[in-house]
């Protein structure tokens, strides 16, 4: 689970969740911001041509009452009586009086001339051409929306036409100012469970994209590992049906294509096996009838013996072809099995080097008592093959070594006499394996050069002697020695059993 | 032992029966053949021959059933011939009842030696006799009784436990039995030493299953215990 989030969470999802927030934060603040825009506006409007409105009936009321150059206490009456107004805002007057004396006077003591910004006064104050024409063009009613402290004021102010008095109105816009702020608060509120809602969403559609494709993966990844009949179950109609439905006909083709091949394979190996066998009958026939002829050798017409002799050899040369043949099929067909005994280990060496007369070119260093677990008959083609192979091309004297060595792993729960490894080392004393053929001498038909005369070989025999060593659970390496000269190591585990439990069937008394 | 080898091939395919024929006839052997399992049986009826070389893949009936048909009455040394080294027709023949194998394309002079080694089982030698149990071994007639019936082994299997009771209690590895017994003088198929232990204790044994006189000595090889 850990896995999957740490491999699912920084890639496809988390960009899905990323992409989802920014659509609906950009959508959520536009929408809200345009409304909030708008009402305030509206809400100002209202509120402010409400205030002038009255502002502007209030003050023409009380300037017609007014006599010319009203007293300080008239103008005073005058101001008080214009707050008194719905709209509930502070009045400030102005006039010249008889004695040329300013007076301001207010309807509230917080209010004073200072408070009016000069800009105000001074449009307020300009004198205007007069249209003359109704009743709008009695005043000049100028407003403006300032901060005072922290609080907002709408300012207004006019003079009266007819050398009448200037009279000022300050509103505070606090109620308007604290509904814009509750409306700002729930806009942000509404945007903000927008945005948590869409990253749900998000999760949820990533959910249901990411699972499939999850799957998709998963199947893959089986796929990959050589499990060909994995399939998808398709559901829906979608991109990713699609998309599985794809993987789907592609792992069936895969499958088919496959099956093909290793029908093809297995029926090719089947005719080597098959050709083998068939090619043995005549071969019987053949190689029974050649040794007649090698034992009349001698009486033979001089002209025709050479004739008698290559027939003999190249039979001879095929035999060991067919019979390498049907040891590589077997091996290839998986029916090769071991058939274990105890051995002596020098002693088989023996055999092997003296059962072929290589005696006098081999050099043996090994020490009688070496007792392995082993196939015989496969140790004696192994060394056949290693030794054949060293001399034909190395050169005697051919050196065999055989040692053990205890595995370094060596099973604590099997710690018996037996678990360590047999080595037996060939080497000659020819001019080694060049380095670029190293890697292939154990290839089927592998000849070290196009140049090298024809050997008698099969070009089947180091694959031959490696796959016994395989089954064996062993391995043969070749390298070149220090020293010139080509060495092949054999190791072979001491007591394969393991390997071959079904090998080894013999009646077991107790 | 002057005798000349009187042998009944059994081949099927004309070319190998010819060749072989005249290659065991060349190295002095006096053959009789035929062509299929029924007239190889019919044949070591009227001739009675030493030995018999047997090809396992015969029309009719196969090597194996020719083989375990001879073991129901005869104890005569039978040599598989097979095409096949494919290791469950060796099993199949060395429990068949066959005393040794041969692996097509043979060569001539193995397949003599062979024959020659098998026929020397059969040989009689010193005139002493031993008990083991109610098991009775009398060397000069080569013969063996067990509760004074005879036992009718075929000369593998005789040489087998002679080989084995000239050393009581002493344990032989198989590879030393083949070279005793086959004449195999190296990397015998360990298999024909097992398939022989398992025939002979199926004759001699009171239960076979669970032997007292040939005895399975793990690692080694096999052993004749005196029942004690």
């Amino acid at each position: 689970m850990r896995d999957w989030l740490v491999g699912v969470m920084p890639s496809l999802r988390l960009r899905l969740v990323i992409v989802f927030a920014l659509v609906a934060l950009s959508a959520a603040v536009a929408a809200s911001g345009i409304a909030y825009w708008l009402t305030r506006d509206a809400v100002l409007t209202r509120a402010q041509t409400a205030a002038l409105d009255d502002f502007r009936k209030t003050l023409g009321d009380h300037a017609g009452t007014l006599p010319p150059r009203p007293t300080c206490e008239q103008l005073q009456d005058a101001a008080v009586a214009m707050s008194r107004s719905t709209q509930n805002y502070e009045v400030l007057l102005i006039d010249r009086q008889r004695d040329g004396q300013r007076c301001a006077v207010t309807s509230s003591g917080a209010f004073s001339l200072d408070d009016v910004p000069p800009k105000l006064q001074r449009a307020v104050g300009e004198r205007r051409k007069s249209s003359g024409e109704g009743k709008g063009a009695a005043y000049h009613l100028y407003w403006q929306r300032v901060a005072q402290g922290d609080t907002p004021y709408l300012l207004s102010g006019a003079t009266v036409i007819g050398d009448g008095p200037t009279g000022y109105m300050r509103k505070s816009l606090e109620p308007e100012r604290d509904d814009l702020t509750s409306l700002a608060w729930s806009l942000a509120i509404a945007t903000g469970l927008a945005l948590i809602g869409s990253v749900l969403l998000a999760q949820a559609a990533a959910s249901t994209v990411l699972r499939p494709v999850q799957r998709l993966g998963e199947a893959a990844r089986r796929l990959g590992e050589g499990k060909l009949d994995t399939r998808l179950k398709v559901s829906g109609t979608d991109e990713l049906a699609d998309l599985s439905r794809t993987f789907n006909a592609t792992a069936a083709a895969l499958e088919e294509r496959v099956a093909d091949l290793s029908a093809r394979e297995q029926a090719s190996r089947r005719f080597v096996a098959d050709m083998s066998h068939e090619l043995r009958t005549p071969l019987t026939a053949i190689s029974a009838v050649t040794e007649v002829l090698e034992d009349e050798q001698e009486n033979l017409d001089p002209m025709i013996e050479p004739a008698v002799q290559l027939v003999i050899s190249e039979t001879r040369r095929l035999n060991d072809l067919v019979e390498n043949l049907m040891e590589v099929t077997r091996f290839d067909a998986g029916t090769a099995r071991l058939v274990l005994d105890n051995v002596d280990v020098a002693d088989q060496v023996t055999a092997c080097i003296d059962a072929r007369a290589w005696l006098d070119a081999v050099e043996l260093d090994a020490e009688r008592g070496i007792i392995a677990r082993l196939d015989p008959r496969r140790l004696d083609v192994i060394l056949a093959n290693l030794i054949g192979n060293a001399l034909k091309h190395g050169g005697s004297p051919v050196r065999v070594s055989v040692r053990t060595e205890e595995c370094p792993e060596a099973h604590a729960e099997t710690a018996e006499p037996g678990t360590g490894k047999l080595v037996i080392e060939v080497s000659d004393n020819g001019p080694g394996i060049p380095e670029e053929v190293l890697p292939h001498v154990f290839d089927r038909f592998y000849k070290a050069s196009a140049s090298r005369p024809r050997s008698e070989g099969s070009g089947l025999g180091l694959s031959i002697a490696l796959e016994n060593a395989h089954i064996h659970g062993g391995e043969i390496t070749a390298r070149n020695s220090p020293e010139g000269g080509a060495v092949f190591t054999l190791e072979l585990p001491q007591d394969p059993s393991r390997l071959a439990a079904a090998a080894d069937e013999e009646g077991d008394d107790r | 032992m002057a005798r000349v080898p009187f042998l009944l091939l059994i081949e099927d395919d004309d070319a190998v029966r010819t060749a072989l024929e005249m290659g065991l006839t060349r190295q002095g052997h006096r053959v009789v053949t035929a062509a299929s399992g029924e007239d190889g049986l019919k044949l070591l009826r009227e001739q009675r021959p030493d030995l018999i070389v047997l090809d396992v893949m015969l029309p009719g009936i196969d090597g194996f059933e020719v083989c375990r048909r001879i073991r129901r009455t005869d104890q005569l040394p039978i040599i598989l011939l097979t095409a096949r080294s494919d290791d469950i027709d060796v099993v199949v023949g060395l429990e068949s009842g066959a005393d040794d194998y041969v692996v097509k394309p043979v060569q001539g002079r193995v397949l003599d030696a062979r024959i020659r080694a098998v026929m020397r089982r059969g040989e009689r030698e010193a005139n002493d006799s031993a008990a083991f149990g109610s098991l009775v071994i009398d060397r000069s007639a080569m013969t063996v009784t067990k509760n004074g019936e005879d036992l009718q082994l075929t000369p593998t299997e005789l040489r087998l436990l002679l080989e084995l009771s000239r050393r009581p209690g002493q344990a032989l590895s198989r590879q030393q039995l083949l070279r005793l017994v086959w004449e195999h003088d190296y990397l015998g198929d360990s298999r024909l030493v097992d398939a022989c232990v398992q025939r002979l204790r199926a004759k001699v044994e009171d239960v076979p299953s669970s032997p007292t006189l040939i005895r399975t000595v793990r690692g080694v090889g096999y052993r004749l215990d005196a029942p004690s």
